[in-house]
């Protein structure tokens, strides 16, 4: 109103200022959907099916009108009743005149009996150990989620907005039922019935879909009246004998409500739900993608050190005939060409799924493979230092029999038999004279 | 033990797959074995990530009621 005001040199017509007011008024919450108690004066209604009346009380009165067909009037509401009623303010323009656009109107007696009725519904429960029974988990990744609640309903929106935004296209069968006034409870109770029909295995298998794994049962909040199926005994017993999780997911912030206290899971609102049910798709898919990369590359990272040790070996005893080098290799390129199919087989699918989620990562794990050849470099000139012709050029030799195999022990050795001498420039050919075994020195 | 189960309890084996590899020091054919078990395990892994994407179905209960009593 201000800010429209300054745009205005000369004095407002009173009809828009009337209409200022009047988009103030509707565009604060503490006058929308206001739950509001006082007495019944002047009730009346008109042949067209609206109802005017005054609610007051000592400090003050305002006038209120219920539109035909908005909701149901307790019939027990007369002249006098004290009722609580859910009602949005506004200014008729035409008439300058404020009102209450009552959208729910209860006796407060009702009330009282339904909140007592809650209580004792709560101890009986407990009496029975229903409120202790353990719950059930919900799935790590649900394949099928039923949601039960107001078809069409903003609640309905939001849950589905944010299961997409998490995990698109995960699926979903959404059971719209009426959440509010006389019909709600036994809708709802039909509604997880059916549900659970969903979760059978043998009815999913006709209909071609998976089995339902989890209910979503709820609503957006409202007065405790637009609530109170939640605390219904029909519902309640429904959530108990569900065979597959049930989350209850209604917004509000007061009291817990029976289908709260009953459920697997309470959210507290239907988005609430979703986010604790929901798992991110891209998460896992990035700690798959993750545990992908990291067996590849580890695996890839043992392979090439093994084959860097065996051509190590394979050069240290190139003079001699080593069926046991041959065997060794063939193992290897056996080894190497299961492990190639298997790279191709098994991540072949997922890699080109995930193509575009995975550059970033194999940018990241190419350099980590860059990094460890550094390593294996000079993993591969240490091992170097040990090689057998260093070790000749520092006066040392190696013996071996005419067939070639090594000998370094005395017991391989006879009085009187042809040895090979390996020195660092060449061999030399020697017969064994005589054999002391030092004791102690054996193994 | 339930599939969803079974998720969870493929991600704890690979996690200790990964592990074991990244220390090292294991025979080649106990790596060649965790390398090929990790592969399966992905496998499963990412046919539960895929098999819950499906179609959206809005109905009334009323609807629903009667495609369950056919």
């Amino acid at each position: 109103m201000r800010g429209e005001s300054e745009l205005t040199t000369g004095p407002i017509p009173v009809g828009q200022f009337v209409n200022l007011i009047r988009s103030t008024i509707r565009n604060d919450n503490l006058f929308q959907n206001q739950v509001i108690k006082g007495e019944i004066t002047q009730w009346k209604s008109y042949p067209s099916g609206h109802t005017y009346f005054t609610l007051r009380d000592s400090d003050g009165q305002i006038s209120a009108v219920i539109w035909q067909g908005r909701c149901t009037i307790d019939s027990s509401i007369q002249e006098g009743s004290v009722v609580v009623v859910i009602a949005n303010l506004d200014l008729y323009a035409k008439a300058g005149r404020i009102q209450l656009i009552v959208n729910r109107i209860e006796p407060i007696n009702k009330l009282g009996v339904l909140e007592e009725q809650r209580k004792q519904l709560i101890e009986l429960l407990r009496s029975e150990g229903v409120l202790d029974r353990p719950r059930m988990a919900l799935p790590a990744i649900p394949k099928h989620i039923a949601i039960i609640t107001g078809v069409g309903s903003a609640a309905l929106a939001d849950m589905n907005r944010l299961a997409e935004n998490r995990w698109p296209g995960i699926r979903r069968t959404v059971i719209g039922v009426t959440v509010q006034g006389n019909s709600a409870a036994n809708e709802i109770v039909r509604g997880i019935l059916a549900a659970g029909k969903l979760a059978d295995f043998t009815v999913a298998k006709r209909l071609n879909q998976p089995p339902v794994d989890v209910i979503i049962v709820g609503r957006g909040g409202g007065s405790p009246e637009d609530l109170w199926a939640f605390n219904l005994e029909p519902v309640a017993r429904a959530i108990i004998a569900s065979a597959i999780p049930v989350i209850s997911a209604v917004g509000h912030e007061s009291d817990m409500l029976v289908a709260d206290l009953v459920a697997d899971l309470r959210a507290s609102t239907p988005s609430n739900a979703i986010e604790r049910l929901v798992p991110e798709f891209d998460q896992h898919q990035m700690m798959m993608l993750n545990f992908e990369l990291r067996i590849t590359d580890s695996t890839t990272r043992l392979f090439v050190d093994w084959r860097n040790n065996l051509l190590l070996l394979q050069s240290r005893l190139l003079n001699a005939p080593l069926q046991g080098v041959y065997n060794a290799n063939q193992r290897i390129s056996d080894l190497s060409n299961r492990l190639t199919s298997a790279v191709t087989n098994k991540f072949g699918q997922s890699r080109r799924k995930l193509a575009s989620l995975g550059n970033i990562m194999l940018l990241a794990a190419q350099q980590s493979i860059a990094a460890e050849k550094t390593k294996l470099a000079v993993f591969a000139s240490t091992l170097n230092s040990a090689h057998p012709s260093n070790v000749l050029q520092r006066g040392y030799s190696m013996i071996s029999n005419e067939n070639g195999d090594i000998i370094s022990r005395t017991n391989d050795l006879n009085k009187g038999q042809n040895i090979i001498l390996a020195l660092a420039d060449g061999t030399a050919k020697a017969t064994v004279e005589e054999i002391t075994k030092e004791s102690g020195k054996n193994e | 033990m339930s599939e969803e189960m079974s998720y969870s309890i493929a991600v704890g084996r690979l996690e200790e797959i990964v592990a074991d590899l990244e220390r090292g020091g294991i025979a080649l054919d106990e790596t060649l074995k965790l390398y090929e078990e990790g592969a399966k395990l992905l496998e499963f892994c990412q046919q539960e990530l895929a098999s819950a994407e499906g179609r959206l179905n809005e109905m009334r209960l009323s609807e629903i009621e009667e495609k369950l009593a056919e």
